[in-house]
């Protein structure tokens, strides 16, 4: 995720003169002076180019961050951070029977609805049956594997899985928010209503929406005991990244998840106590067009994959926030432990470019006088497409072909305004495509996203993941073999072979790692997630995430 | 009455036209609802969401153009103008209600202002030539119109939000206010509707000084200008009723049109101050091809840009006899 920069000439504008005036008047904006014994609210700053619609449902993805994780909960807590640690939350445990098919949850008892009802098994099992009877709700397309859902005894709940189906775990205990049947029930369509007044299970009530802000209290009769202590949060609305990126840098904001142009500087500098770290969640790649040439061929993406120096690309294109991806696929340090020695070593120094250039010359291609590389009369020349929108994408962008040339490969740049890059992308309109997947919980989500043939599509038909468009039997193979073990051995082993198919086919080319941008300041509020302690992602657009992080945060007394 | 006729014949049939252009429009563009909202999720959705999504937009529901444009003429005029995309599930009419009275409150009120103010500083300026006032203002006024109005807008958040700490930064109101005719929360609108009301007033005055003063001019200089003050009237009934009554024609139009452009807010300005107007919404919808929310806006656009014009040929009628009597 990336902050949008609109309008290159004109944010940068904006950005000096706010930054000229806060080095003149240091704090004007901090007014949010500690009173004696009230607690001061929780400011977030989370720019998101919109006035708040003030619509909560939880199972539309635009509206799911701001009640996904606060207001509604999930059966466990999943953390990305920690290669898929579980955390029980609605469910006190679970436990997968009959070849991973089928999954069985204990329910908590004594949980309440903030309406004062009791929560049960019933809700959940509601829950899920209304996401198979609305496709439009099940987002997460849990009901593509899913038979069905039933309660049995007073506290347990069966999921039977049409195939061994491990990984959907992540999305139907981590992702799925438990909705209340006893209100849910009365709704016409619960896929146009905006769920104004969201009742949920979690720590936290909306308590006030106005186009500007949106307010939530903690909820008194919460669940867990201690938890959810911090009184009243604050997300104001903004529509520029530059004014959200001020309010953050004054101080007015204790936790951010912006991109911040010279963070030193602009943030960290400005107020004592402003830190802000990092974590990589998944890789930002060149997505090579498979079904035509050049890249078809195997030799110029190898050459490719060699030839750009990543911590250039890393410190020129994004500050360096975005460390250098491994062409293995696996983001470091969040999955270290699923790296494979052999394929690292197998690949070898991720930056060469004389044995680069030594794969064009086997394969065919010589160098010419201009200094472009040429097979058969043609130049090999790509076109690299990005997100326009993204000013720092579009560096990067530039940057990587700059290394390119120094390789004999002549790349051109093409930002494409936001819509239309991803109309292109899922079309497989594009010859490199420079663009980010989501990630989860193991490495295994994002390479089923990268390489599993069912998630692709002809050129022309949208695809949502797989754009490149790559097919392997043997590798949809290893994909299903992951789906069908809950051992973590075997898991690892998978995802060692998929590493080799990473450095010997390139079906996708990581350049850099994408990180999970988040601010904080610990002088109000403590508990933040950090690299020592990373119990959850810490981005305030993660869900349940940033709710579960809300629920954990203390007030400094 | 022919006049009249006429005139609301033009109109319907620029109403038609517009609707029509309207529908046809942004279905030009690619991709769909669906993909630019899975755009605007950055890659931190499940892509599986994007099925989910088209479901519940309904974009492949394989409808024929034709009936989608029977079915979007029948519905305007109805008032019913669909549900939003990007504010889904939010009907269009309530999402364009929420911002419609902060563009009216701020763009409308500063541009009647920027026109009485502009008007009245060019018919003196051009009534009493080379003196103090029209050495002074109308210069400044026009150097500052030729500003980029966010520019303006930047330096004054500079110098009188967080230099001098006067008014606020951001915003239509306090974040945490809530919204009710309440005295305090009415004064925290004006407080903060302030900023954005002086950019646009400063750089909007110039273009109206400019026009007045050169209509006025032309009109001072005529026969029966000469022939008023050779009747002995006074110097101010001479200057209003006689000259700038004339002289304001042109820029009537003018007005006109830009009162229908209120509507349309001031897309920078607002942007620049987080305002809650159309402007900024227009801005958004584009961005996130909410068809049914642009093409809501579009039409309002339009819609009011047709009246003021009609009005305006109205009040033209109204002042100027002649354009009533030539056929």
């Amino acid at each position: 995720m990336r902050k949008k920069i609109r309008a290159g000439l004109f944010s940068s504008a904006l950005a000096l003169v706010a930054g000229a005036c806060i080095a003149v008047t240091p704090g004007v904006l901090a007014s949010s002076t500690a009173g004696a014994a009230t607690q001061v609210p929780l400011n977030l700053a989370n720019e998101q180019g919109m006035l708040w619609p003030c619509t909560f449902n939880p199972f539309i993805p635009s509206s799911a961050p701001y009640s996904v994780g606060v207001t509604y909960e999930t059966l466990e807590f999943v953390n990305s951070l920690q290669s898929g640690k579980v955390t029980p939350w609605l469910a006190t445990s679970s436990a997968w029977s009959n070849d991973n098919k089928t999954l069985t949850f204990t329910i908590r008892p004594g949980v309440k609805w903030s309406d004062g009802k009791p929560f049960s098994a019933a809700d959940v099992v509601y829950t899920f049956n209304l996401l198979k009877k609305y496709p439009a709700l099940d987002s997460n397309a849990v009901w593509s594997v899913l038979s069905h859902v039933k309660q049995s005894g007073a506290n347990k709940v069966i999921f039977t899985f049409s195939t061994s189906a491990v990984p959907y775990f992540y999305y139907v205990a981590g992702q799925v928010p438990i909705v209340p049947q006893h209100l849910w029930s009365s709704i016409a369509n619960p896929v146009t209503n905006p769920i104004s007044h969201p009742v949920g299970t979690g720590g936290y009530l909306m308590s006030k929406c106005t186009p500007q802000n949106i307010q939530w209290t903690n909820n008194p009769h919460y669940w867990q005991a201690g938890k959810a202590v911090v009184k009243t949060v604050n997300m104001p609305a903004f529509l520029s990244n530059n004014t959200c990126n001020e309010y953050l840098a004054t101080g007015q904001s204790q936790w951010g998840s912006q991109f911040i142009p010279n963070i030193q500087s602009y943030y960290v500098a400005k107020k004592p106590g402003n830190s802000y770290w990092f974590p990589p969640v998944a890789n930002v790649s060149l997505f090579p067009n498979l079904t035509t040439a050049p890249l078809n061929d195997v030799a110029v993406r190898q050459a490719i994959s060699y030839g750009i120096n990543r911590p250039t690309v890393s410190k020129i294109g994004e500050y360096g926030y975005e460390p250098p991806a491994s062409q293995t696929g696996i983001v470091a340090p969040t999955f270290k432990s699923w790296s494979s020695p052999a394929a690292t070593a197998a690949f070898g120094a991720s930056y060469n470019p004389t044995k680069a250039k030594s794969i064009l010359k086997s394969d065919g291609y010589k160098l010419g006088s201009d200094g472009v590389f040429a097979k058969n009369g043609k130049k090999l020349a790509v076109t690299i497409i990005t997100n326009g929108g993204y000013s720092d994408w579009v560096a990067t962008v530039q940057v990587i072909a700059a290394e390119l040339k120094k390789i004999g490969i002549a790349a051109t740049v093409s930002p494409i305004a936001s819509t239309n890059f991803y109309s292109d992308v899922y079309a497989g309109k594009f010859q490199l495509a420079y663009n980010v997947e989501t990630g989860g919980p193991t490495p295994f989500y994002e390479m089923r996203q990268w390489m599993y043939s069912k998630n692709s599509a002809p050129i022309g038909t949208a695809a949502a993941s797989n754009w490149e468009r790559f097919n392997s039997p043997s590798v949809d193979k290893l994909l299903a073999d992951y789906g069908a073990t809950t051992s973590v051995a075997k898991q690892h082993t998978i995802v060692n072979k998929l590493q080799m198919v990473m450095i010997k086919q390139l079906p996708v080319i990581p350049v850099l790692e994408e990180v999970d941008w988040f601010q904080f300041n610990s002088k109000a509020f403590t508990g933040f997630p950090s690299a020592s302690n990373p119990y959850a992602q810490p981005g305030l657009y993660n869900i349940p995430d940033w709710g579960y992080v809300l629920d954990n945060l203390k007030p400094v007394k | 009455m022919r006049f009249l006729v006429r005139r609301v014949g033009f109109l319907l049939v620029a109403l038609w036209a517009a609707l029509t252009v309207n529908f046809f429009i942004p279905r030009l563009m690619p991709g769909n609802p669906a993909q630019a909202m899975m755009a605007q999720f950055r890659g931190h959705v499940n892509p599986s969401a994007l099925g989910a999504l088209e479901a519940a937009f309904g974009v492949n529901t394989h409808q024929s153009l034709l009936s989608a444009y029977v079915s979007y003429v029948g519905n305007t005029f109805q008032g019913n103008f669909g549900i939003s995309t990007s504010y889904f599930p939010l009907p269009v009419s309530s999402v364009i209600m929420r911002a419609l009275p902060w563009s009216i409150g701020l763009v409308g009120l500063s541009t009647v202002l920027g026109f009485i103010i502009g008007t009245a500083i060019g018919a003196i300026s051009a009534w009493r030539r080379g003196g103090l006032l029209d050495s002074a203002l109308p210069p400044v006024f026009i150097i500052i119109s030729a500003f980029p109005y966010f520019w303006v807008g930047l330096l004054s958040i500079w110098f009188f939000a967080l230099t001098l700490n006067w008014f606020p930064l951001l915003g239509g109101y306090s974040e945490t206010a809530t919204p009710a005719w309440t005295w305090s929360f009415v004064g925290d609108v004006l407080i903060h509707a302030v900023l954005p009301a002086f950019t646009i007033l400063i750089t909007s005055i110039g273009g109206w000084i400019l026009t007045m003063r050169n209509n006025m001019i032309t009109v001072v200089a005529e026969d029966y200008v000469k022939m008023a003050r050779a009747k002995g009237l006074k110097p101010r009934r001479i200057l209003w009723h006689y000259a700038g009554r004339n002289a304001l024609l042109p820029n009537l139009t003018g007005f006109a049109m830009s009162l229908g452009f209120v509507i349309s807010g001031a897309i920078l300005v607002e942007y620049v101050f987080n305002y809650p107007g159309l402007g900024f919404m227009l801005l958004q919808a584009v961005q996130s091809e909410d068809y049914p929310l642009m093409q809501s806006l579009f039409l309002l656009i339009t819609v009011a840009v047709l009246f003021a014009i009609f009005l305006s040929d109205v009040a033209t009628a109204i002042l100027d006899p002649r354009t009533r009597s030539s056929t």
